[in-house]
């Protein structure tokens, strides 16, 4: 239980220090918007072709999004040298770590909260609970494979850099997948051949596991200096 | 550390000239296999002189699975241990790994232009795109050494990539496959026996022996190359560090 008051407490303080500062989630909703608005000329969408084409541009907006968020996660603890004070409590790398992802998890829900309504506004995506549960599973995954990247490309130079040529390799199961449900649930019909019911979210879900398990035995060793 | 004076005795010069006999033992049974392939293998029925890719291109996707088997056990030997031999296994294995990566993905390109009719914008292939996900994500493993704090920290940040990388890739691989795929099934391993004739079996295994032995060889002249740059790095460290720590220094 000492683990998850410790992640419960890191993540708390992460979203305080936003709730006050106020840099990233403003920051985030405009990208996620103007992201919107460019995919609106680029794309010429109109009533028709606005909803067969919103799955893919979720997925890209949802994976630039991330890779902005969890950059900022560990490169702000880098700059004013807190990571370190963290790291010399008897807290433990891996439950900081955890509570890191869950407060990077949060920041990025809350930008999902302003990205799929836009798409309901701005390019008349059907958004239904469907949805928003894939979403939702490759959130989880994608946050904690993102920030133990994010805490690895923080040690270099670099980083902004560093950070999309590791993470999007390893996030293609989740946008595979992904994808793939998001396509199915927005175009109303069953997944058919394609998959049973549910099946899609179950795989979600062990990617989650996964990658949780993966990303919180590895943290030891990056945060580790 | 005593110079050692360059001589018979000199194991340096010795273990150079083990390599140097090694690499060309490793050429000529690469000719070996050029020969097996090229001649003593009979001519496809169906594919035609298009189907003896298949040689190297199998041969040389085992020989990159292998490196990178190789690069997770070194990262996790020195994750473990801190063992510095398996730092340095894991980098020269990386190179070489994404060498064969290349070469696999050049070789199945050519053929699958005239077997497919190929074509990128419509083909999105399963093992295609996996293996593309693994050469990226090797890359990102050399690149994390290029930019990381030179020593422990870089060798510490590669081998969690190199350990999760591993990981990703049948991920990467089952996930892609939910789309339909292209890529021939397994040949040699196929229920029933391999689905081919006994001379084209020889020929591939002749070629696997020596794209195997290519492939130790270069990774063995590449772990040699870091070491010595490691000694040679240390070495001016320690230099530097007794210059500093001298009565008069400078």
């Amino acid at each position: 239980m000492r683990f998850a008051g410790v992640m419960l407490a890191v993540a708390a303080k992460d979203l305080r220090c936003e709730l006050r500062g106020k840099e990233l989630l403003p920051a985030l909703t405009q990208f996620v918007v103007l992201s919107l608005v460019i995919a609106g000329f680029a794309f010429d969408l109109d009533a028709s072709s606005g909803p067969r084409l919103s799955p893919g541009i979720l997925w890209l907006v949802l994976v630039f999004a991330g890779l902005l968020a969890f950059g900022r996660t560990f490169a702000a603890e880098r700059d004013v040298g807190s990571l370190e004070a963290m790291l010399l409590t008897p807290a433990g790398a891996p439950a900081i770590f955890a509570g890191k992802a869950l407060g990077a998890t949060v920041l990025l829900v809350a930008c999902e909260a302003v990205l799929l309504p836009a798409m309901a506004v701005f390019l008349a995506s059907p958004i239904s609970p469907a949805v928003v549960a894939t979403v939702l599973l490759a959130t989880v995954g994608m946050a904690w494979l993102g920030c133990l990247f994010a805490a690895l490309a923080a040690q270099t130079r670099a980083r902004e850099l560093l950070l999309p040529v590791l993470a999007l390799p390893l996030w293609i199961p989740f946008v595979v997948v992904g994808s793939r449900a998001v396509q199915v649930a927005m175009s109303g019909g069953g997944f058919g051949a394609w998959a049973p019911a549910g099946q899609p979210y179950a795989v979600l879900l062990d990617f989650d596991i996964l990658f949780l398990v993966v990303s919180s035995l590895a943290a030891r060793f990056v945060l580790d200096d | 550390m005593a110079e050692v004076p360059p001589g018979p005795t000199d194991p340096e010069g010795a273990e150079n000239r083990r390599l140097t006999a090694l690499a060309g033992v490793a050429v000529a049974a690469m000719l070996v296999a050029g020969w097996a392939i090229f001649v003593y293998a009979p001519q496809d029925a169906l594919q035609g002189p298009v189907q003896r890719i298949f040689y190297l291109h199998v041969a040389s996707a085992v020989a990159a699975f292998g490196c990178f088997a190789v690069v997770l056990l070194g990262s996790l030997a020195f994750l473990w241990r801190g063992s510095l031999v398996g730092d340095r296994l894991g980098r020269a294995a990386a190179h070489v790994g994404l060498v064969f990566t290349t070469v696999t993905f050049l070789m199945g390109v050519v053929w699958a232009k005239p077997i497919w009719n190929w074509d990128p914008t419509r083909t999105w292939d399963a093992r295609l795109t996996s293996t593309a996900a693994l050469w990226v994500i090797y890359a990102g493993y050399l690149l994390v050494r290029r930019l990381a704090p030179p020593g422990r920290t870089a060798m510490r940040l590669a081998a969690v990539v190199g350990v999760i990388g591993f990981v990703d890739v049948p991920v990467v691989y089952f996930s892609v496959e939910w789309w339909r795929t292209l890529h021939p099934g397994p040949v040699l391993t196929a229920p029933g026996g391999p689905a081919m004739p006994a001379p084209m079996v020889v020929a591939y295994l002749v070629t696997q022996a020596a794209v195997g032995l290519l492939c130790g060889v270069l990774v063995a002249i590449h772990y040699r190359v870091q070491a010595r740059r490691d000694a040679a790095l240390a070495r001016a460290v320690a230099a530097q560090l007794e210059l500093a720590s001298a009565p008069e220094g400078r």
